[in-house]
């Protein structure tokens, strides 16, 4: 199952919080309410992460796939 | 090591912000006969066309890096950007403040930049070149549009677009450089794929530091075996370095990979902390700067990198942390105020190191903030001032010791920065 990565549009997020919400295996907040992303998005919540970067109200959040190797 | 001419040539540009530029070994020979397409013609020939493939080669050959700071691999680059209207940005706006290179470089040969620019501008087949100037330095611009009308009347017309960038640190950064081509507020944006590959307008660009597009004109020129004679085995040719260049006496040098660092630092400069890099730079201690060379991988192995070539020894009596504390005040309100973790972090991370140094703050306090900021921005503004502080605390722990005390022995709190 290949990892997704939860990529931030700085400039954009406005820090609602939202996405801690909705996915906090992969998401938290710091103590300005700013998003932390702890991890890569992982086969089991990938369809919970779709639909956050959905809810995110600012539209500051993308999934990425991881950049390719270099040799 | 070849011998240098290092007498000062004292080249004044107008606006006094480089008393010195030295001559030098490749970029900056000759630089005595003035900045002139004529004396340039005499030193080097007629400007490079290479082909794509030709530059990229002698790129690689060479490996070549840019020198904004980042030191990517320019052939990597070019190869990526070679592609159906591509776009050439030469950033000339060096948005560090420390940094003059790019300034002398102007100053004292524009006509090599312009060169590089023609030919990476002739090798991906394009006609459209911007680039990008301080705008808190408007002689730069006039020598800048004096050496294109140079060109034109000499039947050698270079079509430009020049650009005004804002002074400001994070106006000189990539997406920023895009952004102000574009038209719209000069402040860096996300960028969610490399500007080679999506950069102007969404098509391919080769955007480098106008340093960068020197070394191409000169390399271009005079040919990979050439541009090796100075430098070493492992990593040929030269770099610009710019000394003290938020001092009272600036120093603009070019140096040969290799050279040691003790022909460019006088003896009382090697005897303290050195800031490397400039103000997202690394802290270097006394005791690290003795055996070292200019040269990427002796940098890297002292835990630092040469970034954009700044050079900033402590002044004698200066405590590093006290620096450090009032470079971190600066840097703060240089934010763009547009990500939140910097615009919340950087302020706080002022205020923890301002406790810390002047009244015993917590040092976990520093470290946290430092963690918070990393790679949680558009731009490097925020790693590059985590990176700064970071050293500090790695390089200088006697000092944020007796900090912690109140007992530090060498804090001129009163002094200005």
């Amino acid at each position: 199952m290949s990892e997704h990565q939860m990529r931030v549009d700085w400039p954009a997020c406005k820090a609602h919080g939202i996405c801690a919400e909705l996915l906090p295996e992969v998401i938290s907040l710091d103590e300005w309410g700013y998003p932390i992303v702890h991890e890569p998005v992982k086969g089991d919540v990938l369809a919970m992460a779709r639909r956050t970067v959905k809810a995110c109200p600012t539209l500051a959040l993308r999934l990425t796939q991881p950049p390719p190797r270099h040799a | 090591m070849k011998a240098v001419a290092t007498a000062h040539v004292a080249v004044h540009n107008d606006v006094g912000l480089v008393p010195y530029v030295s001559e030098g070994p490749a970029l900056l020979a000759g630089i005595a006969d003035g900045p002139g397409l004529a004396a340039h013609r005499r030193r080097l020939g007629p400007s490079p066309t290479p082909s794509a493939e030709a530059l990229v080669e002698i790129a690689r050959a060479v490996d070549l890096r840019g020198r904004g700071g980042a030191g990517f691999p320019f052939a990597i680059k070019l190869a990526a950007a070679a592609r159906r209207k591509a776009v050439v940005v030469v950033n000339a706006s060096e948005g560090e403040p420390a940094s003059h290179k790019d300034a002398a470089l102007i100053t004292c040969s524009p006509h090599l930049v312009l060169d590089g620019a023609a030919a990476v501008a002739h090798a991906l087949g394009t006609r459209e070149v911007h680039i990008a100037l301080p705008s808190e330095f408007p002689a730069i611009r006039l020598l800048v549009e004096k050496a294109l009308r140079e060109r034109a009347a000499a039947g050698e017309r270079l079509r430009v677009q020049l650009h005004d960038a804002a002074s400001r640190f994070v106006a000189g950064q990539a997406q920023a450089v895009l952004q102000l081509l574009a038209g719209r507020e000069n402040l860096p944006v996300t960028a969610w794929q490399p500007e080679a590959v999506s950069g102007h307008r969404g098509r391919p660009t080769l955007l480098s530091n106008a340093e960068t597009f020197a070394h191409i004109g000169y390399l271009a020129g005079v040919g990979p075996q050439g541009y090796a004679a100075h430098g070493t085995a492992d990593e040929p040719g030269t770099t610009l370095l710019t000394l003290r260049g938020d001092g009272m006496d600036p120093e603009v040098r070019e140096v040969a990979y290799g050279t040691p660092l003790t022909d460019v630092l006088d003896e009382i400069e090697m005897t303290r902390p050195l800031l490397l890099g400039g103000y997202h730079g690394t802290w270097l201690k006394p005791a690290q700067l003795r055996g070292l060379a200019i040269s990427r991988n002796d940098i890297a192995a002292a835990g630092a990198t040469l970034g954009a070539g700044v050079m900033l020894p402590l002044a004698e009596g200066w405590c590093p942390l006290v620096r450090t504390a009032a470079l971190v005040d600066y840097l703060a309100g240089q934010s763009a105020g547009r990500c939140g973790p910097c615009r919340n972090g950087l302020p706080a991370m002022a205020e923890a190191l301002g406790a810390l140094v002047h009244g015993g703050g917590p040092v976990r306090r520093v470290e946290e903030l430092c963690g918070l900021v990393v790679r949680r921005g558009a731009c490097a503004h925020p790693d590059g001032t985590a990176r700064l502080v970071t050293s500090m605390l790695q390089r200088f722990p006697e000092e944020v010791d007796s900090h912690s005390l109140g007992t530090c022995r060498h804090s001129r709190e009163g002094a200005l920065v």
